[in-house]
């Protein structure tokens, strides 16, 4: 899997998600985006994923992923541990599955949201007032080469 | 007389009490042949029903009746009898249209204040007040060991089915494998479930309920949300069943429900708080039903009658048969989930 022409990256190879080399290269994608600059502009606030467990899919162990945006700019980015999470200002919860199909564009965040299959804490209609920065946000994983762990069993 | 009474916050202990007598002429009094411990017991032991020290333990036994007031009608000494853990006056609206556990005067036998300082049946006797609505003669073809199942834990299974409402082609989930679990997977596929999916992570509790016919997951290794969806084209669970009673298992029946699907939660709640967001349920058409205590004289024929017919069998969930002596120790396997089902037998 290649990167789209034109933005900066600091690995060759598709990274493992979730990994904290998978979070760094989607920063750098993410603050290369004029279109996420624009959308975004108004936001502040650090997100927390978690992305749960799911042993049979390679995923042993819940993990948290993090980015810290602010006002269309992603200033941190990574894997944190449960108790930096539960600082952040919002927190998305979902199976790895369901992760899974976000990033390869099967699941609409803000739809996910509202059928609970990404479970928000924090100000719901906040966040899903945010829809041009969302999707903007998942195109943007698609240029993030990405290594899924079930398929690499 | 000879019973399992509070020893102490957590802890319970036999000890010597007064025999019951007849005290009112709706009284009848049963010699109790075998008792269990439930898991109900065990929250009302840990703070979730304000029991005190003293207090006389358990909700659920069968006997023969020994004495009867005079104005009880339906049994007569001698009988073999289940009592009902929920304790009603038989009479009111409530009880007339099938929602007996909601009478005002309802009391539920061992669980203290709570349970309106009932005597519970973990004893050589009971007195069981309002016997013609309480008690339910056990037909010879039911031994005692499945008949103590009538006054709990089988019409708890057998209501949550029926509220649960399986069409055909539809896949229930139940979240939990304690004995209201097995045996409500038992009920669902007695009443047309297409597939029952039983979640827990109790790999004996799991062989159990697969050897009912039921698809058993172990949660620890499979996420029971994304197992529900592979299992439905994305869906998710037409029908879940909660069986626990914890917040988890709740946040674990509302993440395996399809759109539009029904939540029946038949755990025992106390002063348990979760965070819901309405939006969400309201998107998603939730329809979550609480079953609260079990009417149990709504449904203790329909079990009854499953259990002769074969749709249910309870039996194999008795994983320890106990003196009374005992129950310190089936009270301590069960807090250890050593054990499916503890029976007692003074």
């Amino acid at each position: 899997m290649g990167l789209t022409p034109g933005y900066p990256s600091s690995v060759d190879g598709p990274m493992a998600f979730p990994s904290q080399a998978w979070f760094d290269e989607f920063r750098t994608h993410i603050n290369a985006s004029d279109e996420y600059r624009e959308a975004a502009a108004d936001w502040e606030g650090d997100i927390a994923f978690l992305i749960k467990a799911e042993p049979d899919k390679g995923v042993p162990t819940d993990v948290w992923g993090w980015l810290d945006l602010w006002h269309g700019e992603c200033r941190g980015a990574g894997l944190i541990d449960e108790a930096r999470a539960s600082n952040a200002a919002y927190g998305i919860t979902a199976p790895y599955t369901r992760w899974k199909d976000v990033l390869l564009g099967d699941l609409d965040p803000i739809k996910g949201m509202m059928q609970g299959k990404l479970k928000v804490r924090g100000d719901l209609p906040t966040i899903v007032r945010q829809v041009r920065a969302a999707t903007e946000l998942v195109r943007l994983t698609g240029e993030v080469p990405t290594a899924f762990p079930d398929e690499a069993r | 007389m000879r019973a399992v009474v509070v020893a102490a916050p957590g802890a319970v202990a036999l000890a010597d009490v007064p025999a019951p007598a007849v005290e009112d002429p709706a009284d009848a009094i049963v010699r109790v042949t075998t008792a269990a411990i439930c898991g109900s017991d065990l929250h009302f032991l840990h703070g979730r029903a304000p029991v005190t020290a003293g207090d006389v333990m358990g909700h659920e036994a069968v006997g023969i009746v020994t004495a009867v007031g005079n104005a009880v009608t339906r049994v007569a000494e001698g009988d073999r009898v289940v009592l009902s853990f929920v304790n009603t006056c038989g009479a009111c609206w409530w009880c007339t249209h099938g929602q007996h556990a909601l009478c005002d005067r309802s009391r539920v036998f061992g669980a203290g204040a709570f349970g309106g300082h009932l005597a519970g049946t973990q004893a050589e006797a009971v007195r069981v007040p309002g016997a013609d609505a309480n008690l339910l003669l056990v037909p010879d073809a039911i031994d005692d060991e499945r008949a103590v199942f009538l006054g709990d834990v089988l019409p708890t299974a057998v209501a949550s089915a029926a509220m649960a409402a399986p069409a055909a082609g539809e896949t229930v989930a139940v979240v939990g494998a304690g004995p209201v679990g097995l045996l409500t997977a038992q009920a669902l596929l007695g009443a047309g479930a297409d597939r029952v999916v039983v979640l827990d992570r109790e790999p004996e509790r799991l062989a159990l309920a697969g050897s009912s016919g039921a698809l058993a997951v172990d949660v620890r290794e499979r996420d029971p949300e994304m197992t529900l969806a592979g299992l439905t084209e994305d869906r998710g669970a037409d029908a879940v069943v909660e069986a626990v009673g914890s917040v988890d298992a709740f946040g674990t029946a509302l993440d395996v429900v399809r759109r539009g699907g029904r939540v029946v939660v038949a755990g025992m709640y106390a002063g348990d708080v979760t965070e819901l967001q309405l939006g969400v349920w309201w998107a998603r058409a939730l329809q979550v039903r609480f079953l609260g205590l079990c009417p149990v004289q709504a449904w203790w024929e329909a079990a009854r009658d499953a259990m002769l017919t074969g749709t249910v069998d309870p039996a194999p969930l008795i994983s320890h048969r106990l003196d009374l002596d005992e129950a310190p120790h089936g009270y301590d396997l069960f807090a250890r989930r050593a054990a499916t089902k503890v029976l007692l037998r003074p």
